[in-house]
């Protein structure tokens, strides 16, 4: 019986190879013919804005520590405002794995993948994205998300003023 | 004078059409290789050089013939050098004695269509086989790598376990066909093939081939996943290339061999004999290509389970029931 | 000594210490946020809380609070304690902003690592948040009120452990407030300690401000530079750049915390004048032509005028590497022209200091826990901060503390001062050397009698002494003095303020040896025809600058070993560029004669932020690292001796030759280091007296360190000069009227090195018939030295 099963078990695989020798192949020719990538699809990284139209990327190197590669380096400043920013942002997508997890890591979803996966270069400085590459013009995927607005620190509101906050306290004054 | 110098021009002539046939086929044969495999997965396979790909074999010799040839540093240089040359050579070698068509009669001469008729071509093929061991296992131990060292013991160990196996599987078609001429074990296979009357031995021979030729499901020689790329782990450029031609040539000899041996030659009806032959030829091809599209690899003790413990005991069974049946038929 | 269980382990420890360090003992950690070694216990943030099964005491109480007393059961992690400590996670995340990633804590926050120890994730409570408005606290500390939790470690660092008076807690229940009443930089020298001490964001460095997260920083165990007192500091750097300095705990030095000048003085590794370059008459040439040059040079002298005519000097700043292989290379060139300090006085004076018995000398340790400090011509907070910060310790502990000095020293604790004019200090030192007989000076027998008897009478008597004013005959007299208020239960012991981190370890080295003076006389004279300069600055450091600049001019050849651009580097024939102490190892001994190595944090380089013009770092491949020449002193001097630069080879080879250094093979940049085997010999008589005779109508300029502008290398980093003052001169009242001069108004200075125009400060506790100016660098006050015997001067309206 284990004998008929084995000599079966080694006859059939032949037959479902041979089917699918005439089964039109599920690969496309690429240049030719190109898919588009679901939603979700983990390409190219940009780093998107705020609703008020203001880097969301602060800078925290988050994603930097996240990098199981190493690609994402950064110099964070500080602008008149006291916004954190970005002083330089710099990917290096020859090394980049697309695994993601710097947009998991990413506290203010400023860095979100795209489906844009055409990134080959013959030269290598071409896939090195400095931050004004990076940068683009809209929300990406979570349109309504501002950090600052809900973190209170009083930079995009004053302070005090953003929503679920009580006046700035008057040290001052003993009574309640 | 006239003859022998009519005998060496034809000789020449014979050598320079089997060698040109089978060196384009050889590389046909990775093409094809490629495509079927691509297929058999639902993918393309190779179709960017040429209509189909067909140019594809073209572009990798001249990508292999361009790249930087590596020597390890601490290689043993001329071993080195010499292994791909060896395993690719013996596999052309074994050519000279294989009959691919009916013996031609032209202008009153019988011209034998195989280039050297050799009266003990089916131990010659055999010597041969067993030569081509010598290119893995020394590429293996020159290179000074412990991949290719063990590459090249693997392959050493599972040849000449399944060379024994591929021996007996023999033995029984030499005593049916009373020859050790493969022109006349060919003629012997009238009107049945070897296949047919035996199939024990053609089933070990089938499986002992496929061992010698190290493919998959024997491929452990090379396996990528335990040792990288095996006894040509430190090959590049036309070195490697040879190797890798020398796999195909070595897969087109032992198609050949099955045929004549077990197939019936280029007997076959209708068509021209050589027709006959080069699409026993080819499907024996196309089967090896089709087992590596099926089976995984084994485990390297169930390879030499395998090969001293069921062939080797069904090899020397069969010969004692052909030997017994052929005394009985006088 | 009581002995209890902590989760099944059994600890016994010191009678009055609490169930949290018993704990630390075992290596368990109970998360705490209030509780701090050197600070103590308050029980402010409830979340030490462990859980008590047998014992005098039962059920959740906070470990930092209850002393570990006998027959006590303690089960740090049941699950009624996690929860408890999870539930105070929560409610201290109540008001907090959740702007991690903006913050300068992130990564290094304990709040940050006890919320995710404690599965808070998600904020439960929707009731609106607290908000303060910041305020501005100077260059050195950013405020962000918004993340307090209320732990009160600021206030008790600041107020309690530093001595500052103008941060404190305001407000009242939930709206506490941890500020200044008003905006403003914060007084306290030690203010920069709160960085360390703050458990989350709410003050953080502004000089760091944004510049790296802790995971991205290269650290290493380093020793601050600054002082001779070698604080236990760690460095970061990142992208070539050092970025802040940290404290390190060193129980026997500096404890855990460092001052200001040290914490802040780091940007000189990174000053964009920094040379880099090896140097050949000011033009740049490779390191291999710079040494053939020296080489060629010193063998050329050598045949023509003997090898007496090559001088060789070191500083307090090299490493005891740099001076060893300095002495070591002397003797191969057959010179024995070697000197280790520019200024005679100040070299003088760490002889006589490194000759102290060693059971006589005090380290910061002992000082605080001294109960009588006598500091005689020191003034710690300008010329070694951490030790006012020791004596405020002692102060705190019941320690009598007196100031004799003629300048207005200022501590940050309740002390006795009298302002004594710098001649009967030494008197007053000799007076106190022959305790019994009362030989004190006229207006001094009351105060002499009185600390004679107050020094036999304690119980751990210390006597401190500034070498810069003691002058060696000074220390010397202060030796004896301590000598002679000893007693054999009650040994009085001695701390020495010298001038840079290494000054003892080239005093050791220097034995009978000839002192700068003596150099330049042969400069002079023609007889010494090179100069080398291992990170000394003779121009700068040597007191009369006219003569120094006259002799070094008619060197043949004048060689520097530097990290900065001294003055002596603008007269120099060759330069050679070494590395700063961050980036590279050595030893360093500190001023009591305690040997701590130091490891390299980071590799020489131009920082990223100055070569990438403050962009992205360039676009383009390349194997150089931009400014990365510099190499360490006594590699440099290793490969001109043609030897291995292994530093395990040469600490072994300096302690076979040298008993004195024995163990310095074994020392851990880690660990607590090493005191030097004995001191040196040597005695005074040896040296010719250099103190002068002083006219006594006269007004007297003496020249004084400060805290920030004095040390060369802390004055090259920016983030100080903010805090460096003007150029001013110290008048006591009487003078200022005598002069008819007002505070605050130019006054013009007649000095021996000319006229100078400064600010007039008026100070009623200092000494009168005295100006007192400070050194401060890249001033016009420049050339004028500290550590000289007072200069004759005069004053009157610009």
């Amino acid at each position: 019986m284990s004998l008929w099963r084995d000599i079966r078990g080694t006859i059939l695989p032949f037959w479902v190879t041979l089917r699918y020798l005439f089964r039109r192949p599920v690969t496309v020719c690429y240049p030719e013919r190109k898919q588009t990538p679901a939603p979700r699809y983990r390409g190219r990284l940009v780093l998107t804005r705020d609703p008020d139209g203001e880097e969301r990327c602060v800078a925290c190197h988050l994603c930097s520590a996240a990098c199981p590669v190493d690609c994402i380096s950064m110099q964070a400043a500080e602008r008149e405002d006291g916004r954190r920013h970005a002083a330089w942002f710099r990917i290096n997508f020859s090394r980049c794995i697309f695994c993601g997890l710097c947009t998991e890591a990413c506290p203010t979803l400023a860095l979100q993948m795209t489906s844009e996966y055409e990134l080959a270069s013959r030269e290598l400085l071409q896939v090195i994205y400095e931050k004004d590459e990076l940068l683009i013009d809209g929300c990406g995927k979570n349109d309504g998300y501002n950090f600052y607005r809900l973190a209170g620190i009083g930079v995009a509101a004053p302070r005090g003023s953003n929503p679920g906050e009580t006046p700035p306290v008057d040290f001052r004054s003993n009574l309640p | 004078m006239n003859d022998v110098l009519l005998t060496f021009i034809l000789i020449v002539i014979k050598l320079g059409l089997v060698l040109g046939t089978v060196l384009s086929l050889a590389a046909y044969m990775v093409l094809a290789e490629r495509k079927i495999l691509g297929r058999m997965q639902m993918r393309h396979g190779p179709n960017r050089v040429g209509p189909f790909g067909l140019l594809q074999p073209l572009a990798d010799l001249i990508k292999l013939l361009c790249k930087e040839d590596l020597i390890p540093e601490r290689a043993d240089r001329w071993v080195f050098m010499l292994a791909p040359a060896i395993s690719t050579v013996t596999a052309l070698l074994a050519f000279a004695v294989i009959p691919f068509a009916a013996p031609l009669h032209l202008f009153g001469r019988t011209i034998p269509m195989v280039v050297c008729d050799l009266n003990v071509g089916l131990l010659y093929l055999f010597a041969l086989s067993s030569l081509a061991v010598y290119g893995v296992a020394l590429g293996g131990w020159a290179s000074q790598s412990k991949y290719a060292l063990l590459g090249g013991l693997r392959a050493m160990a599972q040849m000449i376990s399944y060379e024994l196996a591929m021996g007996l599987a023999i033995v029984p078609v030499v005593m049916a066909s009373k020859s050790f001429s493969l022109t006349a074990i060919v003629a012997a296979q009238q009107p049945w093939p070897n296949a047919i009357r035996h199939p024990l031995a053609f089933l070990i021979f089938v499986i002992a081939i496929m061992a010698e030729s190290k493919r998959t499901p024997f491929d452990m020689p090379e396996a990528e996943n335990e040792l990288v790329a095996g006894f040509h782990t430190e090959y590049s450029g036309m070195r490697f290339g040879m190797f890798f031609v020398g796999e195909y040539l070595n897969l087109i000899v032992l198609g050949a061999m099955l045929t004549v041996l077990f197939l019936g030659g280029w007997h076959g009806p209708l068509l021209p004999s050589v027709c006959w032959f080069l699409i026993k030829v080819l499907g024996v091809a196309f089967f090896f290509i089709w087992v590596r599209g099926t089976m995984p690899r084994l485990r390297y003790d169930q390879l030499m389970a395998f090969g001293w413990k069921i062939l080797v005991p069904l090899g020397l069974l069969n010969i004692l029931v052909t030997a017994a049946w052929l005394l009985w038929r006088g | 000594m009581p002995t209890l269980i902590i989760d099944n382990q059994t600890v016994t420890v010191p009678e009055g210490t609490n169930v949290l360090e018993a704990a630390k003992r075992l290596g368990i950690e109970i998360p705490h946020f209030c509780h701090h070694e050197a600070l103590g216990s308050v029980g402010a943030c409830r979340l030490c809380a462990v859980e008590f099964r047998e014992g005098p005491v039962k059920g959740i109480q906070m470990s930092c609070m209850v002393p570990a007393k006998d027959g006590m059961v303690v089960d740090t992690g049941s699950a009624e304690v996690l929860a408890y400590r999870a539930q105070v996670i929560e409610w201290l995340m109540t008001n907090h902003p959740h702007d991690c990633p903006v913050c300068d804590e992130g990564g290094e926050c304990q709040l940050q690592d006890m919320t995710v120890a404690g599965g808070h994730g998600i904020r439960r409570y929707t009731g609106p948040k607290r908000t303060y408005q910041n305020q501005n606290l100077g260059p050195f500390i950013a405020h962000e009120m918004n993340r307090c939790i209320q732990c009160y470690r600021c206030v008790r660092t600041y107020q309690d452990y530093c001595g500052g008076t103008d941060f404190g807690v305001l407000g009242s229940r939930q709206r506490l407030y941890f500020g200044r009443f008003s905006d403003g930089p914060l007084e306290s020298p030690f203010a920069g300690n709160l960085i360390d001490v703050c458990p989350t964001g709410v003050l953080t460095d502004k000089t760091y401000r944004f510049k790296s997260r802790i995971w991205d920083l290269q650290e290493a165990p380093s020793i601050c530079p600054h002082c001779s007192l070698g604080c236990a500091v760690t460095p970061g750097a990142r992208y070539r750049q050092l970025q802040r300095r940290r404290a390190r705990t060193n129980n026997r030095t500096n404890g855990h915390f460092i001052c200001d000048r040290g914490r802040f003085g780091y940007g000189y590794a990174n000053h964009p004048d920094r040379p880099r370059y090896p140097l050949l008459g000011h033009r740049r040439v490779t390191w291999q032509e710079a040494l053939a040059a020296l080489q060629n040079k010193l063998q050329e002298l050598g045949e023509l005028f003997g090898p007496g005519s090559i001088g060789l000097l070191t500083s307090s700043r090299a490493t005891l590497e740099t001076q060893f292989l300095t002495k070591r290379w002397a003797a191969a060139l057959g010179s024995d022209q070697l000197c280790f300090e520019a200024h005679p006085g100040r070299d003088l004076g760490a002889r006589v200091a490194a000759s102290q018995r060693l059971d006589r000398t005090a380290s910061l340790e002992d000082v605080r826990n001294c109960d009588l400090a006598v500091l005689i011509g020191a003034d710690p907070l300008s010329e070694a901060p951490m030790l006012a910060l020791a004596l405020r310790q002692a102060a705190r502990r019941g320690a009598r503390i007196v100031v004799v000095d003629p300048r207005p020293v200022e501590l940050p604790l309740a002390y006795e001062r009298h302002a004594v004019s710098v001649e009967k200090l030494g008197q007053l030192l000799r007076g106190l050397s022959r305790p019994q007989q009362s030989e004190f000076p006229s207006s001094m027998e009351e105060l002499g009698g009185s600390l004679a008897s107050a020094l036999l009478a304690a119980k751990s008597p210390l006597l401190i002494g500034g070498t810069d004013l003691l002058g060696p005959q000074g220390t010397e007299a202060m030796q004896q003095a301590a000598e002679a208020c000893s007693q054999p239960e009650t040994p009085c012991r001695t701390m020495f303020l010298l001038a840079g981190p290494n000054s003892f370890g080239g005093a050791l080295l220097s034995a009978e040896g000839p002192c700068f003076s003596s150099l330049l006389e042969g400069m002079e004279q023609g007889r010494i025809k090179a100069l080398l300069c291992f990170e000394a600055d003779p121009l700068a450091d040597y007191p009369d600058r006219k003569r120094s600049r006259a002799a070094l001019a008619r060197l043949d050849m004048l060689a520097v070993f530097d990290c900065a651009a001294t003055a002596t580097l603008q007269e120099a024939d060759l330069f050679f560029p070494t590395t700063a102490v961050e980036e590279s190892t050595g030893t360093l001994i500190n001023n009591e004669g305690r040997m701590q190595a130091f490891e390299q944090v980071f590799s020489a380089g131009t920082p990223l932020a100055e070569s990438a013009g403050g962009s992205h770092p360039p676009r383009f491949f390349s194997r150089d690292i931009p400014g990365s020449e510099p190499q360490s002193a006594w590699g440099i001097l290793g490969a001109l001796m043609g030897r291995s630069a292994d530093l395990l080879t040469l600490r072994s080879e300096i302690e076979k030759n040298d008993h004195r250094f024995a163990g310095l093979s074994q020392l851990e940049a880690r660990g607590e280091g090493r005191r030097i085997a004995a001191p040196r010999q040597y005695s005074l008589s040896h040296q010719p007296n250099i103190s002068g005779i002083m006219g006594s109508d006269q007004l007297q300029l003496l020249v004084t360190e400060t805290l920030y502008g004095s040390e060369l290398l802390s004055n090259l980093s920016s983030c100080l000069h903010e805090s460096t003052p003007s150029a001013f001169v110290m008048l006591h009242p009487q003078d200022a009227a005598r002069f008819k001069l007002e505070e605050g108004k130019k006054v013009l200075l007649g000095t021996p090195v000319g006229d100078l125009t400064l600010t007039l400060r008026i100070a009623g506790d200092m000494v009168p018939g005295m100006a007192i100016v400070p050194r401060l660098r890249g001033t016009v006050l420049e050339p004028l030295v500290p550590g000289t015997e007072p200069l004759p001067c005069r004053i009157e309206k610009a």
